[in-house]
This record gives C-alpha cells, structure tokens and sequence, in this order.
C-alpha cells in the first residue's frame, strides 16, 4: 500500500510539472497581457510606459526564462505576487479556498444523499411509476444547468420572499446560521444537478448488480429484501459509485464559477475567471494548479477507497 | 363636473406633495447620525485607490469617501458648472496676472487619516506628479490625466497653507478639473504606488477593509474636517459582478444604494414595479456613445465619406433601439439640462445625422456616390467593437443604418482586454466606442478626444484650426462668449465628422428612501464623497 501511494504521489508530481507546463504556456498564448489591462482601465495606451511596466512586472523576459524563474519560486514556497493586486499570491488565494471546498463537499454530500438512495430505489422499484418519476427528476436536474438553476433561486425568493442571502461571506465562527444559510442554497443547486448524475449510475449500477447468481442466492437463502438490497446489491455497486463522486468532487472545484458568481461567493473558481480575464498569471497558474492538486488526490483517494469497499482490491508493497 | 375637477386636483396636488415628501426631509427634519451604508460595487478595484492611475467609475466611486480634493462640485447641486464648486482643501481662492495664476488658500489643522499634517507640500507633490514636472518627485506608473495640466508651468508652496499654479496662458477651467472626482490629493510622504493596496486620505472615511473581490469597507473618520460629518459609521461596497445579482441584492434591501452609471431605463422600470417605493433619479451621466472612424485610411480620409456615415444613423433611432428611450441625442458636449455646454435642439436638428432621417439617409446616399461608391461597387466597412451586450446592440444598429444607404457592415467583436491596445495602433476602419468624461467643461473633452496627437484621439483626427479654436475657448474668461465658441467648435467637430456622436447615457440611479442627502449628478465620477449622506432608519 505505502508503494502504491507512493509511486502514485511520484506520478502527480510529474502530471503536476506538465500541468504547469501547459498552463504557463497556454495563458501568454492569450492576446493580451497584464499590461494592456492595466492600460484599458485607464483609456489609453502608452508604448513607453507600457515597456516601463513589463519590466516592473518581469514579463519583458524571454517566456522560458519566465517559466523558469516560476518553478524556481514554487520549489522555496514563493507563489509570486499578483499583478492585479500587488501581492503576494497567497495572501490573495488562502481566504477563496475554504470558500470553495465547502461548497464543493456541501454539494457533493447533498448530491450523495438524494442521488444514491433515489438510485437504488429507482434499481429496485425499476419500470413502476415511482421508477419514471425519479428518472424525470433526475433528467430535470441533468438538464438545468446549476447557474440557470441558482439564478431562478435568487429571483424567486427576492420576488416572493424579498429577501436574498447576504452577499458577503460570513464566516462560521461570524455567525453559523447566516454562514449556513449562505451556502445551502448554492449547494443544493449544485448538489441537485449533480444528484442527477449520481441517481442515473446508482441505478444502472444496482440494476446489474441485481441480475447476478449471489443476488438469487441471498433472496434464496432467504435474506430479508432490505439486507439483499444493501448488504449485497449494493455494496458490490458502490466501486463505480465511488468513481463518479471523486469525479464530480473534482470538477467542482474549479467548476463553480457561475454558481460563485450568482451566488457571491468569494470562491475559487470565479476568482480564477477573473484572473484569467485580467492575465493576473501568478494568480492564474497558482489557481490552475490548486485545482489538479484536488484532482490528483481526490483520483488518490477514490483508488484508495477501492482497496477498503472491495476487499478483493488489493495494491502491492 | 366641478365638483370632479376639484377632486381631480385635490388628488393632483396630493400626488405632488408626496413625490415632494419621498425625497425631501421632512419640515424640521434634521440629518441622523449612525448606520452602514452598502454600496453596489460593479467589479473589484483595477488598481485599488489609485485614482489618478486609472479612467474608470470602479475606481472613482469606491475611492472618492478616502480622499478630499481642494475644491469640489457642490455634493447638493445635480448640475456641475463654475458656480457649483465649494471649497474642500482649498478654503478660497483667488486668480491673478489675469488667470494666469491661481493661488489657493488651504485649510488649516487637516490631518491625513496616519495623523500627519495636511500642508501645500502635499497639493505641490501631486500636481507635480501629474503634470510630470521635470523635476517631479514621483511617477505615475500609468497617468491618464497628464493633459489637464499641460498648461500648468510651475506649483509654488510658498507657506504650508497657500499653494500657487502658474499657468502659460490663462485657463478658468482648471478649477473644473480640480473639482472633479478624478483629482483627489494625495500625501506626499506616501509613495503613490501604494494607493494599489491601501488608501490614506483626508477624507471623511478611513479605509478599514480591502476583502479582495468581495467588498471595500470604511469606517467613520473621527478627524475629519468638516465637524459634525460624515453622519454615517461607515461604508461597505460589495462587490457583484454578475447584473442580476445585483439587481436582486438592491431589490431585496441587501443593498442601500445603486452603482452610477449601472441602472438603464427598463432596469430602474422593473426596479420600480418590483419596489414601488425605491427612489429612482433620471440624471446624465456624462458619458456618451460614439463612432470612431480611422481618419488616416480610406476611406474615412475622405470627408465626404465620413459625413456620409453620420448622415446615414439616425440618432433619435438610436436612442429609442439602443437605449429604450433612456440617452438624450447631443452633439460633443453633453446636452442640457444635464450639461452646460450642450447644443441647443435648434442647432442640433442642423447636424448630420439629427435632423430628417430620410432626408439624412438621401444626403448620405449622395455624398457616397460622389466618392464613388454606388450599388454596383458598394462601401464595405469592418465595424469592431468591444465584446461586451451593450456594444454588440450598438453596433448592430449601426450596420443596419448603414446598411439602408447601401454600405456593407461587418461586425467584429474584440475582447475588453484587446480593445484599447487595438485603437492605439488604429488597427480598426470603423469601431463603436464609448466615452465618459470626467468633468462637464470642453478642456477635459476637446483635448484629450479630439486634439492633434493626444493618446486618446483614437481616429486621428487633426485640424489645425480647430486646435486654435480649442485654445482659444480654454482662455477665453467671458462666459457666453466661450459658451458661442464652444458651440462652434461642436457643431465642426460633427460636421467633420471627427467622432460622430450617438447619445448621451442617462442613469436612472436608484436608492432606497431611507437615504438622505445623496444628490446624484449629471455626471458619474464626480458624487462618491458621500460625507452629507445619512440614514434615515
């Protein structure tokens, strides 16, 4: 096991050095630079200053040299400095981070919790009327996106209740009921759609499941319908389950940007637009990277969680 | 039937009164002093406090309560003019050598937010730095504003109250200037790289919070000035980027006041339907929508072809298309009642492009077969625009009107980030802009957009008898006399067809009633200070 991580964390490594490669070099691919963004916001450009600034900013130098001068600066554990706020990268990410992350296992626990048990019922009641209704709920959820989804949240309950969550984030230690309330109602427009996702591979997944030998043996042998359903049935459907939840947790990471944006939430992911949009590249790259860090683990521990949920999974020393 | 009439009046005059009362203290009524006020903030700071780095009400707005100027336009008064400048820093003044010099008298006992002195250093110090002096003591990484005070020579501080501007030739709009938002006065003992992380002013709020991305929060200067002010605690702008958000955040009371320049008609119709109480204030905004046409490549070398283009839009269209009826057709200057140089309907209705559309649309018809182009051999023209719904609309209409006088219109969407380097190496045949002006007064206008040479002349346009006429408008201290030079020069600049104007933007700026003593003004940049602003609840 301790090889396997291992050798698994000496492969992220690498996937990280050739993300990093990718993202540097695909931003300056962008039109456009921190410079003329600067220049925009004043209505003007001016040829002279703007060398002045490049070379301020350390962007006049050759792109290699650039990159090279980046990597040197990760491995001390100097992430840079924003162009647009003029500082220290960190300071700028650390308070998104938290935002996001709960936001993301908040939706993803809401999603586990309607999708999975709608699944299995969905397996076991499979072709009744219940059946069809669980699948139309979750086509509904698989097909408004989130921030259509958020955005009617917010415009029913300003016309009907007059009243939208607060705006700026309040942290738990502020005010947990407020804190909670902020970010039940973005989750639960994530964690829907993503529910939907989970619902339709729960179902397929116990639908197979259902169909084998072991599954007529128990029902045989005389075990309740319940502990069939659970104990056996889904158990041995949970693997691909467990897949599909690393995945959609990953994506959200860096995938909730319109749901950050209509919602308010100082997060991650609408940060990074933003970013993107002003060229802010130490921001950029730094948020980039974050993000394939979470993917990377979060692909660690669902290859992990095999080895517990499926004994016969076994990685070697 | 008289007896109807008379309750019809009575119903009337009820009616008036109670608009009067929404918006008016009551009889006796006296400011009350406490509460947050949260602001609505379009987007994060571009260069955090650095006004003087920076063109943009982001800026501007959220910046403006940190600082003071020496003088300002009257918080109170919605026209901006000559006679609603009040003092600020700069107690009084006077004009010397026949306006060629300015002399300022500053207040006494200003402290700067750190606690240090206020004096003429500081007055010097900036003005120096924005004007470039030789002998400056600091530089602007990025200085949009340098040209306001070309004609500056020479800042004397001869005493640590009393500042004196040299001028090369006399220039009675310089006060404008200084009145504007965009020229706070910054501390001479603070490097002015710093204002794009933290904010020290003498303001009436002391910065308390940057949360970047999320909000600017201020809190109550206890020092400041002006006694008995500012009456609230502090300020909180929250940051929102997305439109609908945040119509939604002022809808549901989450939000005390609007961003200026953000509330279009039907946004500020259905803000009113939704909250029938909800103050709405139709005000210019000083900011205008324009065509740009490349004067230096064919065909828009060519006059003919250039008249041709404003004859063939339709401006009262536009306003109505583009704008739901909430912009004013006007020519370069901004028009009245919202501005004091705009043309008169009768003038306007001369221009190109103002007067008969069908009419215009034959002249321009004709104008363009004399420079050659027919409907066998039609005039093509790339339109490029920024990428954003609003220039979209408007270029949109633009290709259609031109497309009625038998030009051919192509439309091409450029990314924000793209635009501005774009025009300043004029790699563009036809674009729609947009301009927004930081003072109401034909020096901070014809200088920076129209004049020889100057960065922001996208189109090129150079004319050497209208730079004379700038000039001599500039010195000019009679005011009618400037007002009739003025018009001339406007009614030039259109026949020209040098940047042809669509309309002026209004802005229906919204606040909750329980707002008091926030006039908004015929220009966006120039209210933020918002020191005589107070809640009543």
């Amino acid at each position: 096991m301790r090889t396997y991580i291992a050798h698994r964390l000496g492969i992220a490594v690498l996937t990280l050095l050739g993300m990093s490669v990718v993202i540097f070099f695909l931003m300056r691919l962008a039109p456009g630079d921190i410079v003329d963004i600067l220049f925009a916001a004043a209505g003007y450009v001016n040829e002279g200053d703007k060398q002045l600034i490049m070379r301020e900013l350390g962007i006049d130098q050759p792109i290699w040299v650039q990159y090279v001068e980046w990597l040197k600066d990760i491995a001390s554990g100097d992430l840079g400095k924003s162009y647009r706020y003029d500082q220290p990268a960190w300071d700028v990410i650390r308070p998104l981070i938290p935002v996001t992350v709960e936001l993301a296992i908040l939706a993803t626990v809401i999603s586990v919790l309607i999708g999975v048990p709608t699944g299995v019922i969905s397996a076991v009641r499979q072709d009744t009327m219940l059946d069809y209704v669980l699948r139309v709920f979750s086509l509904a959820g698989l097909s408004m996106p989130a921030f259509w989804l958020g955005m009617v949240i917010i415009l029913a309950l300003v016309s009907w209740a007059g009243w939208i969550p607060p705006l700026t984030y309040v942290s738990p230690r502020e005010d947990f009921k407020i804190h909670l309330v902020q970010f039940l109602l973005p989750a639960l427009a994530v964690g829907y759609r993503s529910s939907a996702l989970l619902m339709r591979i729960t179902r397929s997944a116990v639908l197979e499941v259902m169909r084998e030998d072991y599954i007529r043996t128990a029902r045989a042998k005389g075990q309740g319908e319940r502990l069939v359903i659970w104990r056996h049935a889904f158990k041995n459907a949970v693997l691909p389950i467990v897949t599909v939840i690393g995945i959609e947790f990953a994506f959200l990471i860096g995938g909730l940007v319109v749901t950050e944006t209509v919602f308010n939430l100082p997060g991650v992911a609408r940060f990074l637009v933003q970013a993107i949009l002003w060229r802010d590249y130490p921001i950029v790259q730094n948020l980039v990277m974050f993000i394939a860090v979470v993917v990377i683990l979060s692909n660690l521990v669902v290859d992990l969680l095999y080895g517990w949920l499926d004994p016969r999974v076994r990685y070697a020393d | 039937m008289p007896r109807l009439l008379l309750s019809a009046s009575l119903v009337l005059v009820a009616g008036m009164l109670a608009v009067l009362a929404a918006d008016t203290p009551a009889v006796g009524q006296a400011p009350k002093s406490g509460g947050v006020l949260n602001i609505m903030q379009r987007e994060d700071l571009a260069q955090g406090f650095s006004i003087h780095e920076t063109a943009t009400i982001s800026t501007v707005w959220p910046s403006m309560p940190c600082f003071n100027n020496l003088v300002l336009f009257d918080p109170a008064k919605p026209i901006e003019s000559m006679d609603t400048i009040v003092p600020e820093l700069a107690e009084k003044w006077s004009w010397q050598d026949n306006h060629r010099n300015l002399v300022l008298f500053l207040r006494k006992g200003v402290k700067w937010h750190d606690g240090q002195p206020f004096t003429a250093k500081d007055v010097k110090y900036t003005f120096d730095t924005l004007r470039e002096a030789k002998d400056a003591p600091a530089k602007l990484r990025i200085n949009p504003r340098k040209d306001w005070y070309a004609n500056v020579t020479n800042i004397e501080a001869p005493d640590p109250h009393t500042v004196i501007f040299h001028l090369k030739r006399p220039q009675p709009s310089l006060l404008m200037m200084f009145a504007s938002g965009y020229s706070p006065v910054y501390p001479a003992h603070i490097p002015a790289t710093e204002f794009r992380t933290r904010c020290v002013g003498t303001g009436p709020f002391k910065l308390k919070e940057w949360r970047k991305g999320e909000f600017i929060e201020y809190v109550k200067n206890p020092d400041y000035w002006a006694k008995g002010r500012p009456y609230l605690d502090g300020l909180r702008y929250v940051v929102i980027p997305e439109r609908g958000t945040r119509t939604a955040a002022i809808q549901a009371g989450r939000l005390d006041i609007a961003f200026p320049g953000e509330t279009s008609k039907a946004a500020a119709e259905q803000l009113k339907a939704a909250v029938p109480k909800m103050v709405i204030s139709e005000v210019g905004s000083n900011v205008n929508d324009n065509l740009i046409m490349n004067v230096k490549k064919p065909p828009f070398d060519n006059v003919k072809v250039r008249r041709a283009m404003s004859l063939a839009i339709d401006r009262r269209s536009y306003v109505k298309a583009v704008h739901q009826g909430g912009a004013v057709v006007g020519a370069s200057m901004q028009p009245k009642p919202y501005g004091f140089w705009g043309l008169l309907e009768k003038d306007l209705n001369q221009l190109p492009g103002y007067g008969k559309a069908a009419e215009d649309k034959d002249k321009a018809k004709q104008l363009l077969a004399e420079a050659g182009f027919t409907p066998a051999n039609p005039l093509k023209v790339e339109v490029k625009t920024r990428a954003i719904a609003i220039y979209v609309d408007f270029s949109s209409f633009v290709i259609n009107e031109l497309k009625q006088v038998g030009v051919e219109g192509t439309l091409t969407q450029i990314e924000t980030a793209q635009w501005h380097p774009l025009v300043t190496r004029r790699d563009y045949q036809m674009g729609t802009n947009l301009t927004g002006l930081g003072v109401d007064d034909p020096d901070g206008n014809f200088y920076e957009n129209f004049a020889c040479g100057s960065p922001r002349n996208y189109t090129d346009y150079c004319d050497e008898q209208v730079m004379k006429m700038f000039d001599q408008q500039s010195q000019e201290l009679d005011r009618k006399k400037r007002l009739a030079l003025v018009a001339q020069i406007q009614k030039k600049l259109e026949e020209d067809a040098a940047r042809p104007m669509m309309g002026w933007r209004l802005d229906y700026f919204a606040r909750w009633p329980h707002v008091k003593g926030l006039v908004p003004h015929h220009n966006i940049y120039n209210y933020g200070r918002l020191q005589d602003v107070w809640m009543d609840k």
